[in-house]
Parts: structure tokens; C-alpha cells; sequence
């Protein structure tokens, strides 16, 4: 087994205290992230990208998948003890987690949400260590019509996934698509909509975007439109902790979840909601206490729970293997490897094994490290869901000047942060999803790379994306992806009229 | 948009009214694809022997958002409207308040026009206390005191733990 030979030498490079301390910092901090509103994975990872430059490669993954991982573990207190999910994958936490707060039940919530967050994420890695290399290994292969092919199907699947508006989402990614063409053009060398400013002669930075449209985009937002009375926040008395009858409650929803999970996040089909909505309505026709789904059910935390953390690492299977990134935050993790100069894909197994094996290792590790941080420590993360609304929001919007700023040491860069924010609120405000965008900008140069070496190899012929099987297989799924949904929609709505 | 709104009553009852915001965001989805397909007209392609040349992906790219953009348009005029995002500090239910986010942005553009002047801590300092204002906080005091004191841990923490360069300003030999 060259996987589990591969684990160990990972597991050699993740054990180092270094790294040790690299994967603590991670996962608190990717915690508190998740707990906090306004600011999660995806943001921080963008944030502390000119800051971790100077980092080993391997240090600094290691760091943002406790991060990655971390945030999935605190956004699930959020949802339990304040009744206003966040991110869209744990509004279904919130239907049952809340409701079981309200009954005194806040204990065994965020207990079952983090045990099967352990278990999920644990069964999670462990399909991922062993599909990745196998996958890898058929997509050294690939050939660049297909990859680009591929890029399509993200695409098509994160933009119509996401959100409620297919045409929106599509709005958003050539949005973001447009962003990325900005700057020198690499192969011709001709500037590209730069609007003579020498500054856009290199490209705008991605982390500019993120955090304009995710932290600035966000805080002008909500205040716009702030709750105004205090968020109600269930106090939590003790430890998170489970009786007998809800380990006997919660075991089996948290394998089914897992099940449901991970294929969904290791196909590019657009996250985590779609699982965990799913893991929801099994549960609910499985239970054997149908009467208190939507009044507290235990199953119905478990669950979907487990789903979401399965999702988590079954999207670092595409990611890793083929480069190919189907969340916001996966997307900002692939636009890490790039500034250390990686390509993620098949070739990332072979010519950085150290890295790669190092950083599914240490997911083992975060795991078990988030485990011992979320029980034990449940009340200190609920705490933080008490800070005052106006010194949080404040204290995003500095560390996101810092973030920016800290790139070119360029007001210029603070100018364009400020009309990405605008552009962020104006995407809240009118159902935009902000995950198309941020793909859109960090895909497609690669999307164009792609498509023009696959031109140049046959001289120029368009035809050679339809011809190659692979990409015609591809993209005859991607434009089945874009029409089904509107026939199913149409359909629906002619019944209904 | 000179063109007056068709009024409700005018519709078949099923419809509803066009909703302005929405057909404004509409339209600046064409005039994007527009401004984009002039903005790859005036790229120059170069001698550069390329079999696909600089301004492929970008016309596809123009056409794509000026087709969507079209369609958006048609779903405003069809009474399509957008619901805003639900997040977890907002309230559906809330007026809509302009003026905060108005102030956050000029906080932040004052900030960031003092950021080299008068240097970071008090360019972020600001901004800090203009957010702070924005969502509500009324006591003055703390709030300039926590602002000050969050720049100032900032800048130490970035330029000192991290080795950024970060301008110092009027604190120049004090930091």
C-alpha cells in the first residue's frame, strides 16, 4: 500500500513541534472564525496569505487546513446557540441545534455536531488518502482540452448551484471572469483592460477581490440592515457532553451523513448545502421520533453535520488531484499553492510528495486537536458570539486593510478593496453569490491557459474539445447541467400556473 | 432611467411591478458586457506569433456577460426581483439604512488618504471608529480608546511579529 507508506512519511512531517504549533494556530484560529459572524474560512485563509509568504510551503498548509477544517467546527456553535445561520451548509444545523438549545439541550447539540464533525472529517481523510493518490494517478493523463473541459463543468456547477438564481450565479462568475483577464496578457505580452494604469499592468491581486467582496462587501451589508435587537444568545452551562441515548441516537446519522458528505464534495457539484440537505430528509424519514423533527431532534444535527465535514474533505479531492477547486475557500487554498509557485493536480503527488502528504496528515492531527478544543472548550468559543457588534465589524475592517495594504505596500490597492466592497454589498443586496466570483477570478487565466494550449497543439482548431472523448464526455455533461435545471424549472412552473 | 414606471395596476394581476434597483442592476450588467467588448477592441494584437491571440477569451468573456445581462434585464422587466441576502447579524425586517454603510466608506477613504500622511495607526484608527460609530456605538471615549489601541497592536504586531513594512507617519522614531 504506497498510500499508507506515503501517510506515515506525511505523518513524520506533520508530527514536528514546528508544524505541531502551525496546525494548533490553525485550527483555533479557524474556530474562532467559524464562531465569529462576518468573517470566516475562506476570508482568513486570503488574509493571512501575504503573511505567511515568508513560511515554508509545508508550515503554511498545514496552518490553513486547521483553518479550513476549524472553521466547519465553529460555524456549527454559531448555529446552534444563535438562531441566524451564516454560511448556507449550516442553516440546516440551525433548524434542529437551535431549537434543541431552546430546550436546555445546547450541550448535547454542539456535542453530537462536534463528535460527528470528528468522525466525518476523520472517515472524510481517510477516503481522501486513499482516492487522491489513485485519482492522481489516472489524471496525470488529462490532456489540456479536458482539464479545460473540467474547468467548464466547475464553472457551470458552482454557478448554478449555489444561490437560488442560475443566471445569477452565471452573472457572478463572468464577473469574476472578467476580473482575472485584467492585466498583462502572459502569452502575448499585450496589456489587457488595464485603463492605462500601470498599477493593473500585473493583474489584481485576488486578495484584493476576496476580502472587498467578502469582509468590506459584509460589513457595509450588515450595516445597512442591522439587527437591532440583541441576537438572543443561548447560554451554555458546562462542558458539550451527550448521555448514552444520544451516542445510541447520533452514531448512525453521522455515518450516514459522512456517506452522503464526501461524494458530494468530491465532485465539482458545489459544496456542502445539497449533502447536508439531503442527510436532513433521510434522517427525518429514518427516525424513530419523527415528532420531534422540527422541534429539536437530535438525528437532525447529527447529520447534517456530519455531511457538512465529509463535504470539507471530499472537496480537497479535486483540489488536490486536479487542481480544481469547487468552494470559495478551496479556491483560495489553490490560489495559495500557486503564490508558492505549485500547481495543484496529479503532478503535485510527484514532485512535492513531502507537502502534499504532510498537509493530509496533519488534517488527521486538526481533527483530533479540534475535537479536544470544541468539547471541553464549548463555553469560551460561545462567549465570543457576545462581542459587540460594532468593535467586530471594526476589527475586520482594519485587519483587512492591513491584509490588502501588506500586498504592494499600495494605497492604490485600498481604493480598489473599497469598490470591491461596494460591489460586495451590491451583490448581497441583489442575490448575487459572492463563491462564482471568486472562482471565476482565481480559474480563469487557468481556464485560458488551458484552452490555448490545447489550440496550439492542434493548430488552431476549435473542434479538437468535442473530439478528444474525455472533453466531449465533459462538456456534454456541463451543457446538460445547464439545461436541465431551466427544463425542471420550467416544467415546475407550468405545472404550478 | 427617464422612462416612467409602468404602474401596478396596469399588469395582469400575476405580475408584479417592475422594481427599479432591479432593472438599474440589470442594464449595468449589459453596459459592463459593453464597456467590456471595448475594452478588447483597443487590445492590440501583436506580431507575436499565437495561434490564439489576446483578445479570444475576452470577446468570449464580453459576450457572455452582455448575453446574461440581457436576459437579467428581460426577468426586471418581467417584474423579476432580487431578495436581499440574509446574513447572521442582519434583520430581514430592518429599514434600510444608507447612511451607515455611506459613513463606513467615507471612514474608510479618509483612512486611507491619512494612511501615508499621518501613518498606519491613525489611518486605521479611523477607519476603526467611523465602523464603530456606524453600527451604533455612541461612547466616544471607548470607542477612540479601543481604536487606537487595536491600530497600535496591529502595526506592532505586523511590522514587529511579521516583518511587514507598514508606514509609520508622524510616529516615525517613536515606533
Amino acid at each position: 500500500m504506497d498510500a499508507i507508506t506515503s501517510l506515515f512519511a506525511g505523518f513524520e512531517t506533520a508530527l514536528t513541534p514546528i508544524n505541531l504549533l502551525w496546525a494548533l494556530v490553525g485550527v483555533t484560529l479557524g474556530t474562532l472564525v467559524g464562531v465569529l459572524p462576518g468573517i470566516g474560512p475562506a476570508l482568513t485563509v486570503a488574509l493571512l496569505l501575504p503573511v505567511t509568504a515568508k513560511l515554508p510551503p509545508v508550515s503554511a498548509f498545514i496552518m490553513f487546513a486547521g483553518i479550513y477544517y476549524g472553521g466547519m467546527f465553529g460555524g456549527s456553535t454559531t448555529s446552534i446557540l444563535l438562531n441566524t445561520p451564516g454560511e448556507s451548509s449550516s442553516i440546516i444545523t440551525a433548524l434542529e441545534g437551535n431549537k434543541m438549545a431552546r430546550k436546555g439541550r445546547a450541550a448535547a447539540a454542539l456535542a453530537t455536531a462536534a463528535i460527528g464533525s470528528f468522525v466525518a472529517g476523520t472517515i472524510g481523510t481517510m477516503l481522501l488518502t486513499f482516492a487522491a493518490p489513485a485519482i492522481a494517478e489516472i489524471a496525470v493523463q488529462i490532456r489540456p482540452e479536458a482539464k479545460f473541459s473540467l474547468i467548464m463543468l466547475a464553472f457551470v456547477t458552482i454557478s448554478a448551484t449555489f444561490g437560488g438564481s442560475p443566471l445569477r450565479g452565471l452573472i457572478s462568475l463572468f464577473f469574476g471572469l472578467c476580473i482575472g483577464l485584467v492585466g498583462t496578457d502572459l502569452q502575448s505580452g499585450q496589456a489587457r483592460f488595464t485603463l492605462g494604469r500601470p498599477e493593473l499592468l500585473d493583474g489584481i491581486e485576488f486578495v484584493t477581490v476576496v476580502i472587498g467582496l467578502f469582509a468590506i462587501g459584509e460589513t457595509l451589508y450588515v450595516a445597512s440592515r442591522l439587527r437591532k435587537d440583541k441576537a438572543s444568545v443561548i447560554k451554555l452551562e458546562g462542558n458539550a457532553r451527550m448521555t448514552r441515548e444520544d451516542w445510541r441516537r447520533s452514531w448512525k446519522p453521522w455515518l450516514r451523513g459522512t456517506a452522503l458528505g464526501f461524494p458530494f464534495g468530491a465532485i465539482p457539484a458545489g459544496g456542502a448545502e445539497i449533502p447536508t440537505f439531503l442527510s436532513y430528509t433521510l434522517e427525518k424519514r429514518l427516525t424513530k421520533h419523527p415528532e420531534e423533527f422540527g422541534k429539536g431532534a437530535i438525528e437532525g444535527v447529527a447529520g447534517p453535520e456530519a455531511a457538512n465535514n465529509a463535504a470539507a474533505a471530499g472537496v480537497l479531492v479535486p483540489l488536490l488531484t486536479l487542481g480544481l477547486p469547487t468552494s470559495a475557500t478551496a479556491a483560495i487554498l489553490l490560489a495559495a499553492f500557486q503564490q508558492y509557485g505549485l500547481q495543484p493536480g496529479p503532478l503535485l503527488f510527484i514532485t512535492s510528495p513531502e507537502l502534499v502528504w504532510g498537509l493530509i496528515a496533519s488534517l488527521y492531527i486538526g481533527n483530533v486537536m479540534l475535537l479536544a478544543l470544541n468539547l471541553p472548550l464549548a463555553p469560551v468559543w460561545a462567549k465570543l458570539l457576545l462581542i459587540p457588534r460594532p468593535f467586530l465589524y471594526a476589527g475586520i475592517l482594519v485587519f483587512s486593510t492591513v491584509g490588502v495594504y501588506s500586498l504592494n505596500n499600495s494605497v492604490f490597492d485600498l481604493f480598489l478593496l473599497a469598490l470591491f466592497g461596494i460591489i460586495g454589498y451590491g451583490m448581497r443586496r441583489f442575490d448575487f453569490p459572492v463563491t462564482p466570483a471568486i472562482i471565476g477570478v482565481i480559474l480563469g487565466p487557468t481556464a485560458e491557459n488551458f484552452s490555448r494550449t490545447a489550440l496550439q497543439q492542434s493548430n488552431g482548431d476549435y473542434s479538437t474539445f468535442v473530439r478528444q472523448p474525455l472533453s466531449a464526455f465533459i462538456l456534454f455533461i456541463v451543457a446538460l447541467s445547464l439545461i436541465v435545471p431551466a427544463v425542471l424549472k420550467s416544467r415546475k412552473a407550468s405545472v404550478v400556473s | 432611467m427617464l422612462d416612467p414606471v409602468p404602474p401596478a395596476v396596469a399588469l395582469p394581476s400575476s405580475r408584479r411591478p417592475i422594481s427599479v434597483p432591479d432593472l438599474l442592476v440589470a442594464l449595468g450588467v449589459v453596459l459592463l458586457g459593453v464597456l467590456l467588448l471595448i475594452g478588447t477592441n483597443q487590445i492590440a494584437t501583436s506580431g507575436m506569433n499565437t495561434v490564439v491571440g489576446p483578445k479570444v477569451f475576452p470577446l468570449i468573456v464580453s459576450f457572455g456577460t452582455l448575453g446574461l445581462g440581457v436576459l437579467l434585464t428581460i426577468g426586471a422587466l418581467r417584474g423579476h426581483r432580487a431578495e436581499p441576502a440574509t446574513e447572521e447579524d442582519t434583520d430581514p425586517n430592518a429599514p434600510v439604512n444608507l447612511a451607515s454603510p455611506g459613513l463606513i466608506l467615507g471612514g474608510f477613504l479618509l483612512g486611507t488618504l491619512l494612511l501615508q500622511p499621518l501613518g498606519f495607526v491613525f489611518g486605521t484608527a479611523v477607519m476603526y471608529f467611523t465602523v464603530a460609530f456606524a453600527f451604533g456605538e455612541r461612547r466616544y471615549g471607548l470607542i477612540a480608546g479601543v481604536a487606537l489601541i487595536v491600530a497600535l497592536i496591529t502595526y506592532l504586531l505586523f511590522t514587529r511579529g511579521l516583518g511587514l513594512t507598514l508606514p509609520p507617519g508622524i510616529l516615525k522614531g517613536i515606533l
